[in-house]
């Protein structure tokens, strides 16, 4: 032979090996590597909080002692207060380039406290005990080119002179809210009184504003008051004491009321703050307990609602001296004695973030990625915050959550909500609950009738009907879930809520018709024509049974309804269990899903059981078994493994099935067993969800774990019938 | 007595349990076909004219329409649910009419059906004409004249239609123009020479543009104005534009084989017509050539992937644990929920690739998304993903059923690797490869979860394959019979004038989707006829 084409021959098989080992490889685990795409996706859920530090400038030491600081959204510019009222803002890019406003307007009062009355507004509290409030804020203007610049703003926009009372001042705080007109001042005064002065402005129809003013005070406490928060909306006033008592006020009625005083802690409380969303209040301990409260109705009649424990997050070493909620979630900054930073967030409890101080002051930018804290040596360090999942942990997504305004832990999933200060819920219980609920009423409906029929046609029926039934199920197969779907929620879905009673009790007479036909049928052994009948089409015979039953079924249906359920079975049901029925429900569920699965379970039933060797059966048979002995005690057993292989592969795909429950289950994430109504599973959820999902955010992520989840239980459960199957077809060589 | 029963031998020998057995298998079967039956049975008598019945009720009132459905409800009696469309005159287009109330019922033949391209059909009388841009002849029957007017009005509507397709070419032209300028702006060539000529050319074709819209415009108005009044059931006139009528006949009045006529040439409309009406009538054509764009694309990828790692698995890669590890893995890809392909599409695909494709190749266009958005090439891939495994099983499978004596022999007369398979085992293996590849395109076909967020719409303004260049715009939106099915069934606001057209795609997907799968069964079946000739 040539050697020149051998040898090219040889070369292109080389190339060929080598192109095929390669390409084979790489498609292969580009095709595993899916798991690990979707993974890499869910992990930032669950990486803690980190700061990178962006610039350190230091204060000149001819500026009198900082009361406060802020940073913008962009990272670009900060300011700073100090307590002669003077206010400096900085651009980090161009320290030297300061604008500098004097908030004092001249005066020589000093500055005492600064607090936040709304956002981007500041209440001063001036050593005279006269209270201004102040806008002070960052404005980014655009420019032709669309550049962007930040522009300061400053604006006092209210200035109260100092409350008329006895004692003096010690503290102040305010809430300035500029659409609903109100201006609240609250001091605490040196006698553990209180005193509310209150503004609100009411504008008419006609645009005509009318201004009042009230005043108002609280007796002295007999305890010291250490620390006091004031509610965003003005409505509540909440105190703690140096015995560890904490009050709360209602501020909203014409008189004050105090509606709780709970001994909550031995030791002195030391801070306050309302958590963002001003529904739960975050106190802090001498001992450096950090708690949150919120009020919560003691049972479901009860209409007043009493301040509890709900959260408890990390301790700190020293006593809490400061609580700084985020303006963005219900995470909290706090600083303890010795200056050291903690991040934490309400709900979830998780520790974010620790910082080694000391920090003596420290502010979050508005959207809560930038902060700035003023270290030891008058020094400014300014970070980027990177906190972008904090509400996430394994305890929100899988366990009970006492989320705000609710009466109790609960799992929920609730991702969206109108108002900006909502907290999206997102518990993977109930739609893992879901998907196994309406997985396994599937199965419930599939798992016996494909068995059952796989063991007719492989062991009963004739070898020529095998042949045809065998590629009608496959055609079943090829059904496309979305055309399932559309069917069951658009056509059988009306259908059986109409004839539910008929549903029920074609569940007795089925059965019933073809037991009743059975007894008659054993009657007729003893006619020589039914004798000489040939076995294998009895699925033939038995069908007009089973239709009889289905339609008497569905004639007497109607009639039992008036009779039993007052001719209204949902409303019977609504008010005899407090369960609601939907149209859309488990029962509709277990047809849509038992469809796609009852082929699947019976191509792979019928498999493993028409390759248990023959020999076995007719070993069965010569020793006189009956048809039906043999297939109960020889080959089932046998096949058992197949059997269970096909239900756990029927299992996966009714797990990861999504078209037929995203159209027929109503999609409510609810817990409920009831075979009356629906659910929302893994698969539905990505389904409804990922489309309004911002990129990268918490959602975003989330559906991804709901991905992973599905990935990893459809892949278990399809490895383990694969082993079995590979152990089964391993055991039958041996034949 | 019982216990009698049961010590039976019949019992004994389990003769019952054989029969439930069987009666498992009626019960699968029945199922089946109920499916088929209610899809197949609604799905075809969508087209037929019905006969227009003419309500006369007891109050006074009087209604004309399709009975729908009739139901017997013991507490409200017998009722007929009866299309009365005229969307433009009542406020629902269904309604529910007790037998009770109705005191006559008749058939008149000149009752008359007109679909028109807005406000769904219109039932009721032809009472009058107004031509005046038309020459029409007078004749005494008004029927004929109207059928006569919408037959001269033909040449005007195409006239109008080759305006409009001349104003779609103008408009791809301004939008490349477009996209030529914004590259320059982007680079910070303003004051590139190009630029000016651009600009100019620009100006020229708007202009064209105009003159072209104002011409659409009177020759429109002209048409216009040629009106038919009708009278409904009532006696309420409306006035309706003859270049609004798409169809118009008198059911009654038709024999069957004019009622074929128009049922066949109402399903050469589905398959050839845009759809109308938020979907709900009309065509199919732009979800039915999406569906089999988007299975080719996914075919060019997903086959010659799948046979390679195949090909692969079974001969080159050497059998040990990692091989069985792979396989296994490899089986069970095939088993993973499609949801979760679509989602890993969309994060890989169109965030991932996409946005870097935008970055690098049409920076210009940012903030608007080109690839970084769902199109028809991210949904084909997903669906090539999806596929993929499904074809390695199906190839490796074909090739394992290949007696070894028959590669050893290859081998012993001198042939290399390469030469066995090419020559031996690939042809031997096709049907099999081929059945796999037929039965996950049947799969693919009728996949809607993960194209739902990757690039389906309800409705796509341009087909991603068409006359303007680049001819093939891969990132273009698409639309997917599956999807179609979903939306109009579930997303439109009017269910109940949907249905028909749910049930007509869905008559319609599942015929693609079982030719598929039966033409995979027929070649499997001979396939293993063959077998069993090499194997003796």
């Amino acid at each position: 032979m040539d050697s020149r084409l051998l040898r090219r021959n040889k070369q292109l098989d080389t190339v060929a090996r080598h192109i095929i080992t390669v390409g084979g490889v790489a498609v292969i685990f580009s095709v595993i590597a899916i798991l690990f795409l979707i993974v890499r996706v869910t992990i930032p859920l669950f990486k803690p909080a980190s700061v990178q530090p962006l610039a350190t400038l230091s204060q000149g030491s001819e500026r009198a002692p900082l009361v406060a600081l802020g940073i913008d959204d962009y990272q670009q510019n900060i300011f700073s207060l100090d307590s002669t009222g003077s206010l400096l803002f900085r651009p980090l890019a161009d320290t030297d380039n300061a604008v500098a406003v004097d908030l004092a307007a001249g005066s020589n009062r000093l500055l005492r406290q600064v607090t936040t009355v709304a956002p981007n507004h500041y209440g001063l509290l001036w050593d005279d005990g006269s209270l201004s409030v102040a806008r002070i804020d960052f404005r980014p203007q655009f420019d032709q080119q669309g550049r962007r610049t930040i522009v300061p703003l400053t604006e006092i926009i209210d200035h109260l002179p100092p409350p008329e009372h006895e004692a003096a001042v010690v503290d102040s705080l305010a809430v300035f809210n500029e659409q609903e007109g109100l201006l609240l001042r609250v001091s605490l005064h040196a006698d553990n009184g209180f005193s509310i002065w209150r503004r609100t402005v009411r504008e008419d129809l006609f645009g005509d504003e009318t201004i009042s003013e009230e005043r108002q005070a609280i007796a002295p406490y007999f305890e010291e008051i250490t620390a006091f928060a004031l509610a965003r909306d003005g409505r509540a006033l909440f105190a703690g004491t140096q015995g560890g008592t904490l009050l709360r006020w209602r501020l909203a009625d014409a008189d004050i009321t105090l509606t709780d005083t709970m001994p909550a802690f031995k030791e002195p409380i030391t801070a306050m703050a309302m958590v963002f969303g001003s529904q739960s209040l975050a106190v802090g301990t001498a001992g450096g307990s950090l708690t949150t409260w919120m009020g919560v109705r003691d049972s479901e009649a009860s209409e007043t609602k009493k301040l509890r424990k709900i959260h408890t997050l990390q301790s700190h070493q020293g006593a809490v001296r400061y609580i700084l909620p985020s303006q963005r979630d219900k995470s909290l900054l706090s600083l303890d004695n010795e200056g050291r930073l903690h991040l934490d967030h309400m709900t979830s409890e998780r520790h974010l973030l620790n910082m080694a101080g000391p920090h003596n002051l420290i502010a979050l930018s508005s959207r809560g990625n930038s902060l700035i804290s003023l270290g030891a040596d008058n020094v400014l360090q300014v970070n980027a915050l990177h906190n972008p999942h904090p509400e996430i942990n394994l305890r929100t997504l899988f366990g009970k959550v006492w989320y705000e305004n609710y009466d109790a832990p609960d799992y929920v999933w609730q991702s969206s909500a109108g108002s900006d200060d909502y907290e999206a819920k997102f518990s993977i219980t109930p739609l893992l609950f879901g998907t196994i609920k309406g997985t396994m009423y599937a199965m419930i409906f599939a798992l016996p009738l494909a068995t059952f029929g796989a063991v007719y046609i492989s062991h009963f029926a004739p070898p020529h009907l095998q042949r045809l039934i065998k590629p009608l199920v496959e055609v079943m197969a090829s059904v496309p879930s979305v055309v399932i779907g559309f069917l069951i929620a658009l056509v059988l879905a009306p259908f059986i809520e109409t004839h539910i009673v008929a549903l029920l009790l074609s569940f007795l007479l089925l059965p019933g018709a073809f037991l009743l036909f059975i007894l008659v049928w054993q009657y007729c052994q003893r006619f020589q024509v039914v004798q000489e009948m040939r076995p294998g089409y009895e699925f033939i015979l038995i069908l007009p049974v089973l239709l009889v039953g289905a339609y008497l079924a569905y004639l007497l249906g109607p009639p039992l309804e008036n009779l039993l359920f007052d001719g209204n079975f949902s409303r019977f049901l609504f008010d005899s269990t407090g369960s609601r029925y939907d149209q859309r429900n488990c029962i509709i569920i277990a047809f849509g899903l038992g469809f796609t699965v009852i082929p699947i379970i019976f191509s792979i039933a019928e498999d493993s059981l028409s390759n248990v060797p023959t020999s076995l059966t007719a070993a069965s048979m010569a020793l006189g078994a009956s048809r039906w002995q043999t297939v109960w005690r020889v080959i089932l057993p046998s096949a058992s493994p197949g059997i269970f292989a096909g239900a756990m592969i029927g299992l996966g795909r009714a797990v990861g099935e999504t078209m037929i429950v995203l159209m027929a289950t109503g999609n409510t994430p609810i817990m409920d067993l009831s075979i009356f109504n629906g659910m929302r599973t893994l698969s539905a959820n990505i389904a409804v969800e990922i489309p309004e999902a911002p990129v990268d955010g918490t959602l975003y992520r989330v559906l991804f774990l709901c991905a992973v989840l599905l990935f990893v239980m459809t892949f278990l459960v399809n490895t383990g019938a694969e082993l079995v199957r590979e152990r089964l077809r391993k055991k039958y060589m041996r034949y | 007595m019982l216990k009698k029963i049961l010590k039976n031998k019949y019992w004994q020998d389990g003769e019952p349990f054989v029969w439930a057995t069987g009666a498992a298998l009626t019960l699968i079967l029945v199922l089946t076909f109920a499916l088929l039956f209610v899809i197949v049975k609604n799905g075809i008598a969508v087209y037929w004219p019905a006969d227009l019945v003419h309500f006369e009720m007891e109050d006074g009132s009087a209604y004309l329409g399709e009975v729908v459905q009739t139901t017997d409800d013991e507490q409200a009696g017998i009722r007929h649910q009866v299309k009365i469309g005229n969307r433009d005159l009542y406020p629902l287009d269904f309604k529910w009419l007790t037998e009770a109330h109705i005191q006559q019922k008749t058939a008149p033949r000149e009752a008359v059906l007109l679909e028109r391209s807005a406000y769904g059909n219109f039932y009721g009388y032809l009472a009058g004409l107004e031509l005046p841009s038309l020459e029409v002849p007078a004749t005494d029957n008004p029927w004929a004249r109207f059928k006569s007017a919408l037959a001269a009005l033909g040449p005007g509507l195409e006239e109008l239609q080759d305006i409009q397709a001349e104003l779609s070419t103008l408009n791809a032209q301004v939008e490349r123009l477009d996209g030529k300028i914004a590259k320059l702006v982007y680079h910070d060539k303003e004051a590139d020479p190009q630029m000016a000529a651009l600009q100019r050319r620009k100006e020229s074709l708007s202009q064209e543009f105009q003159a072209h819209v104002s011409r659409y415009e009177v020759r429109e108005r002209d048409l216009m104005a040629n009106t038919a009044l009708f009278e409904d059931a009532g006696g309420r006139q409306q006035t309706i534009a003859l270049m609004s009528v798409i169809r118009a006949y008198r059911p009654n009045d038709m024999s069957p084989v004019a009622k074929t006529g128009i049922y066949l040439r109402k399903v050469w409309e589905l398959f050839t017509a845009e759809p109308r009406e938020s979907n709900t009538e009309g065509g199919l054509f732009p979800a039915i050539f999406g569906t089999i764009m988007l299975i080719f694309i996914m075919s060019i990828l997903s086959f010659p992937l799948g046979v390679l790692a195949g090909i692969y698995l079974r001969e080159y890669a050497r059998e040990g644990l990692l091989v069985r590890l792979v396989r296994i893995a490899v089986n069970n890809l095939a088993g993973i929920p499609s949801i979760v392909y679509g989602i890993f599409g969309l994060a890989f695909f169109v965030y991932g690739i996409g946005s870097s494709i935008d970055q690098l190749f049409f920076p210009e266009q940012l903030p608007t998304p080109t690839f970084g958005t769902g199109g028809i090439l991210w949904a084909s891939l997903t669906l090539g993903l999806l596929t993929v495994p499904v074809v390695i099983v199906a190839t490796e499978e074909a090739l394992g059923a290949i007696p070894s004596g028959l590669r050893e022999s290859s081998f012993a007369l001198g042939s290399t690797k390469l030469q066995t398979l090419t020559r031996i085992l690939l042809p031997m293996a096709s049907p099999g490869i081929l059945t796999g590849f037929i039965l996950a395109m049947a799969r693919a076909a009728g996949e809607v979860a993960p194209l739902m967020i990757t690039g389906v719409v309800k409705l796509a303004p341009a087909l991603p394959l068409d006359a303007t260049f680049p001819f093939l715009h891969l990132d273009r939106k698409f639309m997917h019979l599956g999807f179609h099915i979903y939306d109009i069934g579930f997303q439109s606001p009017n269910v109940e004038a949907a249905k028909p057209m749910v049930f007509v795609t869905t008559l319609l997907l599942l015929a693609i989707v079982i030719t598929m799968t039966s033409s995979a069964i027929v070649l499997r079946s001979r396939m293993k006829k063959k077998f069993a000739i090499t194997n003796d």
